[in-house]
C-alpha cells in the first residue's frame, strides 16, 4: 500500500511549511527513520523522517515549496514501478498529467497581507503564443482585481490552475515554454491536491433551541417620537401600544419623562384629539336683505304667525334640505328678553297654526338678536349648531356656529344658504 | 415548633446525613475537637470519631484535592473551609478538577463533594476574613452554589448537598450562626433550583441572598408603613436559579432590586438583573437595580465596614425611587 | 537488566512486552495523525518512557487506580485501555473513552481504574491521595499510583498531601517519571537537592529505579504495592527515564535544552523496548519471529483502530451541554 508523506504540523500555530531540502529523490529507497527532507516554519528547521519503508515514487513539492499542512508532498510505494521522475514542481496526483517544462510563472504577492489569489481568468489558452506584456491572466485578492503580464515571450505549455481557483502566492500557476509544445495541457488545483483523506463530517451546527428558532416579531411599539426619542419604561410602552395610546401625547401636555405606568392614566384622561378638533366651533356668517320679508311678515301677522315662528320653519325647512332625516326640534331663543321656546317640525305645518311644544331635543337653535344693537358675532356653540340672526340697516345678518359632529361643513353651508334664500324670498318657502 | 441556631442546623444535617450515610466524612482545619472557630461542628468527632472528622494540617489546596479524589472513589466528603476568603487556595482543586471532572469523562466519573464555607463582612476581620467570593465559583460550569438564609434553610440545604453526586459549594454566612429561626425536628431536604416568596407583595420585588434576604425583609416591613406593598424572594440556590419564580415576580411587580453581599461588579446581582432584564422587559416599568457590597476590599474600621454592605434603609430607599419612577441615572 | 524471578511466567513477561509495544506503536501512530493534521490539539508523546508506565501498572488489579498526566497515553494502555476508544478520543469522536471531551490531555479508561489524565502539572496529586484515603476509609484494599513527572515536583500541591498521606499512612504510591525535562527546561535547573529526599522528609519510604527497566520497575512496584496493602504506605518511586519527542509534538527545535547526540544515546542504547525484547530472546522466552509477529498484530491492531476512529461519528451538536452535572441533562436547555 503506498504510504502518503504529509506536509506535518510542526508548530503550535502553524499552518504551512517550507521544504529546504530533499535528501531523498524519486527511485530512492528508503527506511524507516531516514531523513526525507527538511522542513522549516516559522519556529525553526527541522528534518522529517519517513514513517514507512520502501521506494521514494513520487515527489509532489520541491524545495522552495511552501506546502500546507495536511498536503501530500510526497508517496513511498513498496516497489519502484510507480515511479515518477517528473521533475516539475506541480504536484499532479497519479493518473499523472505530464507537464511540458518551461518557466514558471508564479502566483504574484500583490497586496501588503495577501496569502492567496483567486484566478478570475486566463487570457491566454494552453498553446497560445505570448509576449512579454501580453495580459496573461487576471487575478483576484481581497483588495482588487489585477491583470498580469505574461513577463516573457513564448508559449503556454501550461495552466496549473483553472479560472475561479485560489492559489497561495508563491505557487506555480503556468508554464511559459520557448518552442510551442506539443502538449500543452490546463489543470485544475483541485486535482492536484486530491488525495488527502476525506475525514468524517462534522457535526452540523448546533440547531437553536425552538424558543430562538425563527425570531418572531416582537410586538414592540413603534410609538414616532416627534423630534426626539421619548424616555419611557419597557412596560409603559408595551401597555400603551397594546391600549392604543400614544405616548407623544403625553409630551405635549408636558408630563415629565421617564413615562411609567402610572402616567398611562394621565394620558387616557387627556381630551382625545380627534374629539377636540371635532368639537371646535365652525363658523359661517351670510346676509339676507330685509326687504321681501318685511312684506312676508306683514301678512302673516294678519293670519296671527309670529316672526320668529316663521324663521323657527325657515330653519327647520333648510336643516331638512340638507337631508337630515327624522323630525326636527328647532328652539327659538331672545337671549336678550330671556326668552325661548321649542318648536317640533315647525315646516311642516301651515305656519298660522305652528305652536311651541313642551319638552324636546333640538337640533338646531335660532338666536334672534334682531331687535339688539349686535351686528355679527362668533361664539362657541354648545351641543346645538346656533344660527344667529342679527339686523342692520342693510339687512339681516346670518351666522351658524357648529361643529364638525353636528353638521358636517357643506351640510352647514346648504344650511345658511337655504335659511339666508328664504329671507331674500319668503314666499319660496310657501312653494 | 422549637427555635435552634444556624449553627446548630448545620450540626444536625452533617450528624443526619454521617448517620445516614457511611461514606460522608468531614475534612478540614481544626473540625475535630475544636469544631472550628464558629464552633459549628461541636461534637461531631465524639460521635463519628476521628476517622470521619478529619483534622488536617493548614494546607487548603491540599486537603480539597484529597476530598476532590475521594468524592471519584466512592466516598462523600464535605469539605470545611474555614473562611470563604481562602477559597482562592482551593482554585484549581475546586475549578480545573472537581468542576470539570464528570464533564472531561463523559459523565463517567462523578464528584458528590460538598466545600462548606462562609462569607459576609461587618464583623471586624478586614479585607481577608470578609469576603463573599460565591459569585467566582457560581461562574464555573459544573459547580452548584447554595446560600442559606436561615438556620432552617441551612439544614434542608445541607442536607441536600450532601446527597447531590455534583461538587456543591455552600456558603454560610459567618455572622447568622446564632441567629435562630424554627427547624423542625422531623426530617426535611431543600431542593435545588426552588425560590422561595418569603412575602408577597405588588408593587416591588426584592431579591436576596443570604443575609441579604434579613436585610429585604426589614425593608419590606419599612416600605409597608410607607404604603408601598413588597415581595421578598430568597432564590436559596444561585446554581440552579429558579428563573421562572424570580421572572414570574418581576412580571407582576414590574420593579426589581437584586441584593447580594457580593462585590456588586460582575456579580451575583448583576446576572440576575440581566436575566429578568432579557426575559421581563416588556415587563418592567423601572430598571432592575443591582446593590451588592460596594467594589472596595472590606475595610477594617467599622466606620467604614458598615458603608460597604447594603442595608435595609438604602434598600427603601432605592425601592422609593422606583416606585416613584425617578430616573436613577438621568443620562 | 533484572533477573528473570521464577514467579513470573512467560505469560506475564510478553504481556510486558506486548504492552510496551503497543505504547510506542500508539504513540507512532498518534504522532502521524497529528502530523498529518488530522488530530485537532496538542499532544505529549510518552515514547521512551514506556517501561515506567508497564512495569507499574501490570504490578496493578484492575481495580487499583492511577491518576495520570498530560503526557498520559502510556498510562491509559497500560492500565488495560482499548486502542479504538482511545483514538476515538484523540480525534474527538463520540465512541471516545470521554465522549470526545476530554482529548489526548485527559484520555482516561476510567472502568480500569485511570482516574483520568490531568492537564493541570501536579494537578491529580490530591485526587491520587483523596482516592488512597477513600480506600482506606471504606477497607477496600486498593492502591493508587500518582503519576507525575519531574516538572510537577516544583508544584507545592505535592507536598501538601504526602504530608497527609504520610500522616494517615494512606495506600498511596507516588511516582515521580524523571524524563529529564521540565517542559523546555532541563530538569537541574528546577530541582534544587535531591527528588527522593523531598518525600523522605515527611518520612516517605522512597526508591530511585532505572525507569528504562521494566522488570527492574515492576519488581519494585510489586515489593511496594504488597507492602501498601499492608498499611505500610505511602511510598516515592522516582523512575529515571527519558522522553523522545519533544514536549509536546510541535517542540521540534530542542537544541537550546538539550542535544540530538544525547537523545539518540537514549534511543539507541537505553531503549526499553530494545532492551527487553533482547532479554525475552536471551531467556528464550520468545524467538524474533514470534516477537515479529507479535509487533506486526499490535501495528495492524492499531492502523485498523486508526482507520475506525477516522471514520467515527463526530458527538451529536445536542451532547455539548450535557454532562455538566450528572441530574441535568441538558443545561442549557
Amino acid at each position: 500500500m503506498p504510504h502518503e508523506v504529509i506536509m506535518p504540523a510542526l508548530g503550535m500555530a502553524q499552518d504551512t511549511g517550507l521544504i529546504v531540502a530533499w535528501h531523498k529523490s524519486p527511485g530512492d529507497t528508503v527506511n524507516i527513520g531516514d531523513v526525507l527532507f527538511e522542513v522549516e516554519t516559522d519556529k525553526a528547521t527541522m528534518e522529517v523522517e519517513a514513517q514507512s519503508e520502501g521506494f521514494i515514487t513520487q515527489i509532489r513539492h520541491y524545495a522552495g515549496d511552501d506546502v500546507p499542512v495536511g498536503e501530500v508532498i510526497a508517496v513511498i510505494d513498496e516497489s519502484t514501478e510507480a515511479v515518477h521522475t517528473d521533475e516539475t514542481p506541480t504536484g499532479t496526483s497519479a493518473p499523472a498529467v505530464e507537464v511540458p517544462k518551461g518557466a514558471e510563472v508564479i502566483m504574484p504577492a500583490l497586496g501588503m497581507a495577501q496569502d492567496t489569489g483567486v484566478i478570475v481568468a486566463w487570457h491566454k489558452a494552453p498553446g497560445d503564443p505570448v509576449t512579454a506584456s501580453d495580459i496573461l491572466f487576471e487575478v483576484e485578492t481581497d483588495k482588487a482585481t489585477m491583470e498580469v503580464e505574461a513577463g516573457r515571450d513564448g508559449y503556454v505549455a501550461a495552466l496549473l490552475v483553472e479560472a475561479g481557483e485560489e492559489a497561495p502566492v508563491g505557487d506555480a500557476i503556468a508554464v511559459i515554454a520557448a518552442e510551442k509544445p506539443a502538449n500543452a495541457v490546463q489543470l485544475s488545483r483541485h486535482v492536484q491536491s486530491a488525495a488527502a483523506a476525506k475525514p468524517a463530517e462534522m457535526p452540523e451546527a448546533r440547531p437553536e433551541s425552538t424558543q430562538d428558532a425563527a425570531p418572531t416579531k416582537i410586538a414592540e411599539p413603534a410609538i414616532v417620537a416627534e423630534g426626539s426619542k421619548i424616555l419611557a419604561s419597557p412596560k409603559a410602552r408595551r401597555l400603551a401600544q397594546k391600549q392604543g395610546l400614544d405616548l407623544n401625547r403625553l409630551v405635549k401636555a408636558g408630563v415629565p419623562q421617564p413615562f411609567h405606568v402610572s402616567d398611562l392614566e394621565t394620558l387616557k384622561a387627556l381630551p382625545d384629539e380627534k374629539t377636540a378638533s371635532a368639537t371646535a366651533t365652525l363658523h359661517i356668517s351670510a346676509r339676507a336683505d330685509a326687504h321681501g320679508f318685511a312684506a312676508f311678515a306683514d301678512r302673516l301677522a294678519e293670519k296671527g304667525a309670529a316672526t320668529g315662528v316663521v324663521w323657527a320653519a325657515f330653519a327647520a325647512a333648510s336643516l331638512r334640505a340638507t337631508e337630515a332625516n327624522g323630525g326636527i326640534v328647532v328652539r327659538l331663543e331672545n337671549p336678550l328678553l330671556g326668552q325661548s321656546a321649542l318648536f317640533n317640525d315647525p315646516d311642516q305645518t301651515p305656519l298660522s297654526a305652528v305652536a311651541p311644544c313642551e319638552a324636546g331635543a333640538p337640533r338646531i337653535i335660532l338666536r334672534d338678536l334682531t331687535a339688539s344693537r349686535i351686528t355679527g358675532l362668533s361664539l362657541t356653540c354648545g351641543d346645538t349648531p346656533v344660527l344667529t340672526v342679527t339686523r342692520d340697516a342693510k339687512g339681516y345678518h346670518l351666522a351658524l356656529d357648529f361643529t364638525e359632529t353636528q353638521l358636517p361643513g357643506d351640510a352647514a353651508i346648504r344650511l345658511i344658504e337655504g335659511v339666508a334664500a328664504r329671507l331674500d324670498e319668503p314666499s319660496r318657502h310657501l312653494l | 415548633m422549637r427555635e435552634i441556631t444556624l449553627s446548630q442546623a448545620v450540626n444536625e444535617a452533617l450528624a443526619e446525613e454521617m448517620r445516614r450515610d457511611d461514606t460522608v466524612f468531614i475534612i478540614g482545619e481544626d473540625v475535630a475537637e475544636a469544631g472550628t472557630p464558629f464552633k459549628v461542628l461541636s461534637g461531631l468527632v465524639e460521635e463519628f470519631g476521628t476517622e470521619r472528622v478529619l483534622d488536617t494540617p493548614i494546607a487548603e489546596p491540599g486537603f480539597m484535592g484529597i476530598a476532590v479524589g475521594a468524592a471519584m472513589t466512592g466516598t462523600r466528603p464535605v469539605v470545611d473551609l474555614m473562611f470563604g476568603d481562602f477559597i482562592y487556595l482551593v482554585m484549581d482543586q475546586l475549578c480545573n478538577q472537581a468542576a470539570k471532572t464528570h464533564y472531561m469523562s463523559g459523565g463517567k466519573l462523578n464528584v458528590p463533594l460538598v466545600l462548606r464555607t462562609n462569607l459576609g463582612a461587618t464583623r471586624r476581620s478586614a479585607a481577608q476574613h470578609s469576603q463573599s467570593l460565591h459569585a467566582l465559583v457560581a461562574h464555573i460550569p459544573g459547580l452548584k452554589v447554595a446560600l442559606p438564609s436561615s438556620a432552617f434553610e441551612a439544614k434542608g440545604l445541607m442536607k441536600t448537598a450532601i446527597r447531590d453526586d455534583n461538587p456543591v459549594v455552600i456558603f454560610e454566612d459567618k455572622l447568622m450562626y446564632n441567629d435562630k429561626a424554627a427547624v423542625p425536628e422531623e426530617e426535611y431536604l431543600i431542593p435545588f433550583g426552588e425560590a422561595k416568596v418569603l412575602r408577597e407583595g405588588s408593587d416591588i420585588t426584592l431579591i436576596g441572598t443570604s443575609s441579604m434576604v434579613q436585610v429585604c425583609q426589614k425593608a419590606a416591613e419599612l416600605l409597608s408603613a410607607q404604603g408601598i406593598s413588597a415581595e421578598v424572594i430568597d432564590p436559596r440556590t444561585i446554581v440552579p436559579l429558579d428563573e421562572a419564580t424570580l421572572l414570574g415576580s418581576a412580571k407582576k411587580t414590574s420593579r426589581v432590586i437584586v441584593v447580594d453581599e457580593g462585590h456588586q461588579s460582575f456579580g451575583i446581582t448583576g446576572e440576575i438583573a440581566s436575566r429578568i432584564n432579557e426575559k421581563a422587559f416588556y415587563h418592567l416599568d423601572a430598571p432592575v437595580l443591582r446593590m451588592g457590597a460596594m467594589d472596595v476590599p472590606v475595610p477594617f474600621s467599622p466606620a467604614l465596614e458598615d458603608l460597604t454592605v447594603p442595608t435595609p434603609e438604602g434598600v427603601v430607599a432605592n425601592a422609593r425611587k422606583l416606585v416613584a419612577g425617578e430616573m436613577l441615572h438621568a443620562a | 537488566m533484572s533477573r528473570a524471578k521464577k514467579k513470573h511466567n512467560a505469560e506475564d513477561y510478553l504481556r510486558m512486552y506486548r504492552q510496551m509495544v503497543r505504547i510506542r506503536t500508539f504513540e507512532d501512530n498518534a504522532n502521524q495523525l497529528y502530523l498529518s493534521a488530522k488530530m485537532p490539539g496538542l499532544t505529549h508523546m510518552y515514547s521512551g518512557e514506556e517501561a515506567v508506565a508497564v512495569g507499574i501498572c501490570e504490578a496493578l488489579r484492575p481495580t487499583d487506580r492511577i491518576t495520570s498526566t498530560h503526557r498520559g497515553h502510556g498510562h491509559c494502555v497500560a492500565k488495560g485501555a482499548e486502542f479504538k476508544q482511545m483514538f476515538c478520543e484523540l480525534l474527538g469522536k463520540e465512541e471516545g473513552y470521554c465522549r470526545g471531551k476530554g482529548g489526548s490531555m485527559h484520555i482516561a479508561d476510567q472502568s480500569n481504574g485511570n482516574l483520568g489524565a490531568n492537564a493541570i502539572v501536579g494537578g491529580s496529586m490530591g485526587i491520587a491521595t483523596g482516592s488512597a484515603f477513600s480506600a482506606k476509609m471504606l477497607g477496600r484494599n486498593e492502591v493508587t499510583v500518582c503519576f507525575f513527572g519531574d516538572g510537577a515536583t516544583a508544584q507545592g500541591l505535592l507536598y501538601e498531601v504526602m504530608n497527609m498521606a504520610a500522616l494517615w499512612k494512606l495506600p498511596v504510591i507516588y511516582a515521580c517519571e524523571n524524563n529529564g525535562y521540565s517542559e523546555y527546561t532541563r530538569t537541574a535547573e528546577i530541582a534544587a537537592g535531591s527528588i527522593t529526599a523531598r518525600a523522605e522528609a515527611f518520612g516517605i519510604e522512597a526508591h530511585k529505579v532505572d525507569g528504562q527497566d521494566v522488570l527492574a520497575v515492576n519488581e519494585l512496584t510489586r515489593k511496594l504495592v504488597e507492602r501498601c496493602r499492608k498499611g505500610e504506605g505511602p511510598f516515592f518511586m522516582e523512575l529515571e527515564t527519558y522522553r523522545y519527542h519533544g514536549h509536546h509534538v510541535g517542540d521540534i527545535n530542542r537544541e537550546y535544552y538539550r542535544s540530538k547526540e544525547e537523545e539518540r544515546d537514549w534511543k539507541e542504547n537505553r531503549d526499553p523496548i530494545i532492551r527487553f525484547r533482547a532479554w525475552l530472546a536471551a531467556e528464550g522466552i520468545a524467538t524474533e519471529d514470534e516477537i515479529e509477529a507479535m509487533n506486526a498484530e499490535i501495528k495492524d491492531d492499531a492502523a485498523a483502530a486508526v482507520e475506525y476512529a477516522l471514520n467515527a461519528k463526530y458527538p451529536a451538536a445536542s451532547e455539548v451541554d450535557m454532562h455538566v452535572f450528572t441530574d441535568v441533562k441538558h443545561v442549557m436547555a
